[in-house]
């Protein structure tokens, strides 16, 4: 079976998570790799040992880069494509989908091929429940990041640049202008140790002791929705269902009732610590360690405990 | 500016879906509410309406009792609801944007007027798929937005905002269009009394599928069952009446663990 890998790119670089999906689609069969316009990132692709076409496009706005797309896919025909599942990615496949009359899944965790069919696994209901599904082909499927290692570089593959066909009027939502309001980069999905906080910090200046326990520790700061919508922090800090998916060695949750749409993004973790004043708080039920007591008391005390031992 | 909600209703997403005896989510006796997301599709849309001219009209795919979610629609903005049956059997994300597309037509016939916008919350809480609004504007050959938080009328069509990871992406579009919807900066309104009693008298005209020309369609994704993910185990608790002394003690068992 062919699959094509949608590589998608940030400043001409292939995104780590697009990078991932290499993996599954060359264990279902052929893996091809497919960026747009952009020799740089078909280059670093190509680097392991995958062959990618480089299709003749600018990659200037979704609709552009559907038809591009859309015009290799009919060609070519490939089982599938799979894609990281980045916001890009979850309109890219869908509306791929709808025209070449294919089955779309959202955020698989795992890939398989049983008597000749693709079968998806994938979270629903926030993550209580993993759903087993099957794909007719062609295939259009959004990888959730973390689920595959990205496959090591090994001797260059061959770059082809493709080129494609993009009717008159394909472009109907024109792109005016792409503003970045949050310029930090936050590596939630690379943190070693992530300190998370939540409704329960109370204010921004309570949720500044999580800032400065993930400091101390060297880690990346994490926030549920609430502390999101409060203002407290970006939406770039965001973990769960509408943010990212971490899997660090240390999570420490504080103020953080536990809600599955945020556990769900916390699970990958080896070890949790919980700070929460709620004896009952659904969190400790996957806390490795549960502190009950008030995150603003508790926080103080770690960090003089930490400090202790060096 | 006519503008079609279109409204999925789901299992509240506050209560925790397990898998039942027979290995399907538990969902019996899970109160049924509309979508989160499109409940902020509704109020965006009544803030163009209320801002700009014109009307919202709110539309579900269901069986008969998916009434009272509509009601609650018609109390907070909404001025005109359908309710389609669709075809029985299995649909996956495919299929139900078929039908919504035939059901857009259907609701403007029965509008007498065609819709100049059609939204969709850019997921439902329960399948978190985010599929089925990019399909329906497919389906359509409509301009397509998603995740957007803010339109504004412009000469001859729309200004859309899309909340992105880092930022805002504008678009510029013809109408008529379909957006899907992020949370924007506010919340849906609570409704008043008066608009209650209103809503709860209100008729909603139920349309078949025969009527709305929904046929049954192969589905491209078929569920063959479900799992529940390994379960973590909850390890120790630290209670203490002293902060100090249950920091120590976590910070023992962190050490132990070899997670520091």
């Amino acid at each position: 079976m062919k699959y094509f890998v949608y590589i998608e790119c940030q400043d001409g670089q292939p995104l780590s998570a697009s990078l991932e999906a290499l993996t599954p689609a060359a264990q279902l069969g052929e893996a091809v790799a497919v960026t747009v316009g952009s020799a740089s990132a078909a280059a670093a692709v190509a680097a392991y040992g995958v062959p990618v076409m480089d299709l003749d496009a600018e990659p200037c706005c979704p609709d552009r880069i559907t038809a591009a797309l859309e015009s290799v896919i009919r060609e070519q025909k490939p089982d599938g494509v799979l894609f990281a599942a980045t916001q890009a990615a979850k309109d890219l496949a869908p509306r791929l989908a709808a025209r070449l009359d294919g089955g779309c899944v959202t955020d698989a965790t795992g890939l398989e091929v049983k008597d000749g069919k693709l079968i998806c696994t994938r979270p629903a209901y926030g993550g209580t429940i993993l759903e087993r599904l099957a794909v007719t082909a062609p295939a259009f499927v959004t990888l959730r990041s973390g689920s595959y290692a990205k496959p090591a570089q090994t001797a260059p593959a061959s770059v082809e640049t493709v080129p494609v066909t993009i009717p008159d009027g394909a472009v109907k939502a024109k792109l005016m202008e792409a503003v970045t309001e949050i310029s930090e980069a936050v590596d939630l999905e690379g943190a070693d140790i992530v300190v998370a906080g939540g409704r329960g910090m109370g204010s921004a200046e309570g949720f500044r002791l999580v800032e400065e326990l993930a400091a101390l520790l060297g880690g990346v700061v994490g926030a549920s929705r609430p502390a999101i919508e409060e203002g407290w922090i970006s939406r770039a800090h965001q973990v769960g269902q509408s943010g990212k998916m971490v899997s660090p060695k240390l999570y420490i949750a504080c103020g953080i009732s536990g809600a599955m749409q945020h556990i769900s993004g916390a699970m990958g973790s080896k070890f949790i610590v919980a700070i929460n004043k709620d004896e009952s708080a659904p969190i400790f039920s996957v806390a490795d360690v549960g502190i009950v007591g008030d995150a603003l008391e508790i926080i103080p005390a770690l960090m003089d405990e930490l400090r202790k031992r060096g | 500016m006519n503008i079609l909600v279109c409204v999925k209703q789901v299992p509240d997403d506050y209560v925790e879906i397990r898998l039942d005896g027979a290995g399907k989510p538990a969902t019996a006796g899970v109160e049924i509410v509309n979508n989160a997301f499109d409940t902020y599709a509704v109020e965006l849309a009544a803030r163009f309406c209320e801002a700009n001219g014109g009307a919202v009209t709110v539309l579900t795919l269901g069986k008969d009792g998916a009434q009272s979610g509509l009601k609650n629609l018609l109390a907070v903005g909404a001025s005109k609801a359908y309710l389609i049956t669709p075809p029985e059997g299995d649909a996956d994300e495919n299929c139900v944007a078929a039908w919504l597309a035939a059901a857009v037509q259907k609701c403007q016939e029965l509008n007498d007027e065609p819709f100049d916008l059609i939204l969709c919350g850019k997921e439902s809480t329960d399948e978190i798929s985010g599929q089925v609004g990019a399909m329906l504007a497919e389906k359509l050959d409509l301009p397509f937005v998603s995740s957007v938080i803010e339109a504004m009328p412009i000469d001859g069509g729309l200004s859309a905002r899309q909340e992105t990871e880092f930022g805002y992406i504008r678009y510029e579009v013809p109408t008529p269009a379909v957006f899907t919807i992020a949370k924007p900066g506010y919340d849906p309104r609570y409704p008043t009394i008066k608009n209650k009693m209103a809503a709860r008298k209100a008729v909603i005209p139920t349309v078949s599928a025969a009527e709305a020309g929904m046929e049954a369609r192969p589905a491209r994704v078929v569920c063959l069952g479900y799992a529940e993910p390994p379960h973590r185990q909850a390890g120790v608790k630290v209670q203490e009446k002293e902060a100090a002394v249950a920091a120590a003690k976590a910070v023992a068992l962190m050490a132990e663990a070899k997670a520091l």
